[in-house]
């Protein structure tokens, strides 16, 4: 294989966000653009206030597993499930 | 349902406590601080950067003095513009004014800044007056080369109104779009990089051919390019396949779409190979540089058109304790975008706060997003995340991906929708 596209593929499936914690609130942060996460502000991009943090990370690792390319595809492909569970923590709270 | 009002109720006490994270467990530092002295925060620009530095600073106006000072009383967004041109929107549906009741504590000027006096950390009115700061923010988009195209003045009104700002006139771009008659040929200019929003240009054209053939028009679209490739480019091709086949041509630099003349008056654009091109609408969009600010106040490194940033703190280099953000940075791998400018500004505000507070700053990790419409019921998009690099002095991408070319018409209905939703859900943050 080619080195440079291995090399490419070990920087992207070793945590590309460092896994800290910091790192998930400005992804939360990042999120926000879209989603308001105080009020449902729009109907055209799926609510999150009303989500349970199970359905929660089930959409995510579905969206990030689908290869149907949709944004939430592209964004999210570059989460670990670690990622994923740390970001339901942070917008659900710890159980 | 009381399930999902639980959840909800946990969502949202958990979102106030990642605010919390950065706000309220530092009251105590933040009240110490008060009783020593208020710093003053002075925002240049309240645009899409400026209202999101607004946003995250309002959080701890109790502790701080906040100025914000914008030359417009009602701004227009850059997103969605195009479907204004394209008659799909109208103008009022772009244009906000700043609902100043959620920022109770700040104070807002409605002037045009001069300069920035660097020595005396103030910020310079058209008439000499001044406003002292202890942290600028500057956010205040771009400005126009005005020697690239011979013959063209960016300020000349008698030309087509570039729209690629707020300023411009959009009613009389559409006036003049309203008036060609059948059978007439549109000349687009697009500019070399960088410059603001990257795949507007073709979008611009794409709602221009969907907005004549409703008008029941046959026109003829030259999008003469400064380049030899774009952004989303696959996907625009394939929306021109699909439906607007006869209607848009574009001719790559390589193939003579770089113009370097432009003549008004003989309504005629001529080539770096001394081809001329004649047109019934010939519409420049100006090459671009950082706002005028910038250049008056000497912020930028010599010969440079961007403004020079720390990419954790936002800090001009060589300037203490003055910030830049938005489309008048040099942001390396980032596109210039308002999705961009947002993401930035909220890793400017939280650091500035940590700054403020003594504390470490965050590693920044931006996203950004830019959907193009080619219809009102179909758009696209381009994604990618960045992050610092190992030597933490440039920010890179974490590699950017587009919608499927092939999506079919429901998944570019979705996008649409998407797009619109992104839209309201930012200026309602913004500026409602
Ligand atoms: C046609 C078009 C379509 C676009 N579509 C999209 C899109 O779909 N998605 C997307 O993400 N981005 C899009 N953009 C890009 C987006 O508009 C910009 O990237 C974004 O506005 C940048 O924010 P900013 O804060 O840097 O500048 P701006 O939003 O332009 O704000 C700058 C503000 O500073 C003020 N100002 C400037 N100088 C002074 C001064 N001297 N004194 C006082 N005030 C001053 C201005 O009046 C203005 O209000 C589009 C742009 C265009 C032109």
């Amino acid at each position: 294989m080619n080195k440079i596209l291995l090399y490419f593929i070990l920087f992207l499936s070793s945590n590309v966000f460092a896994d800290q914690d910091k790192t998930i609130n400005l992804i939360v942060e990042n999120c926000k653009s879209c989603h308001n996460l105080n009020k449902q502000v729009t109907k055209k991009i799926p609510d999150m206030n009303n989500l349970e943090k199970e359905e929660f990370i089930r959409l995510m690792t579905k969206y990030k597993n689908d290869k149907d390319n949709s944004v939430m595809n592209r964004i999210s492909r570059v989460f670990t499930d670690n990622d994923i569970l740390k970001i339901a923590d942070k917008i659900y709270g710890k159980k | 349902m009381e399930k999902n009002r639980s959840g909800r109720r946990k969502f949202i006490s958990n979102t106030i406590t990642t605010l919390a994270f950065l706000f309220l467990a530092n009251t105590f530092l933040l009240k110490r601080l008060n009783s020593k002295t208020r710093p003053k925060i002075v925002i240049v620009g309240l645009g899409i950067g400026g209202a999101t530095c607004l946003q995250y600073l309002n959080k701890i106006s109790n502790f701080v003095d906040i100025i914000v000072i914008e030359k417009q009383n009602v701004y227009q967004t850059g997103p969605l513009s195009n479907l204004v041109i394209g008659n799909i929107l109208q103008r009022k549906d772009i244009c906000f004014k700043i609902n100043k009741k959620k920022y109770k504590n700040v104070k807002f000027i409605f002037e045009n800044v001069k300069r920035i006096d660097v020595e005396n950390k103030s910020v310079v009115f058209s008439k000499n007056l001044k406003v002292k700061f202890d942290f600028l923010i500057l956010s205040p988009g771009i400005s126009y080369k005005n020697d690239i195209l011979k013959g063209y003045n960016v300020s000349d009104k008698k030309n087509i109104p570039h729209c690629w700002d707020g300023e411009s006139n959009i009613t009389q771009f559409k006036k003049r779009l309203r008036d060609l008659e059948n059978n007439s040929k549109i000349i687009i200019t697009s500019p070399d990089y960088p410059y603001r929003c990257p795949p507007a240009p073709y979008e611009r054209a794409t709602l221009i051919a969907n907005y004549q053939r409703k008008l029941n028009k046959k026109v003829k679209i030259l999008i003469l390019d400064s380049k030899n490739s774009f952004t989303k480019q696959e996907n625009y091709f394939r929306e021109w396949q699909i439906n607007f086949r006869d209607e848009i041509e574009w001719i790559p630099r390589s193939k003579g779409g770089k113009v370097i003349f432009y003549d008004q008056k003989k309504n005629l654009v001529k080539n770096s190979d001394g081809q001329i091109f004649k047109g019934d609408f010939i519409h420049i969009i100006p090459e671009q540089k950082a706002a005028s600010i910038f250049f008056d106040s000497e912020l930028l490194n010599d010969g440079k058109d961007w403004c020079e940033i720390n990419p954790i703190s936002f800090e001009i280099n060589r300037f203490k304790d003055i910030y830049a953000v938005g489309d008048s940075i040099d942001a390396w791998a980032m596109p210039k975008s308002a999705f961009s400018a947002n993401s930035q500004a909220k890793i400017l505000a939280i650091n500035l706060i940590n700054k403020i507070l003594e504390k470490d700053y965050i590693d920044p990790v931006f996203l950004n997003t830019c959907y193009s419409f080619s219809k009102e019921d179909r758009a696209f998009s381009i994604s990618a995340w960045y992050r610092l690099n190992m030597t933490k002095d440039k920010i890179i991408s974490l590699g950017s991906s587009e919608s499927n070319v092939y999506a079919n018409d429901n998944d570019r209905k979705l996008e649409a929708q998407h797009a619109i939703g992104w839209y309201e859900t930012m200026v309602n943050d913004l500026f409602m």
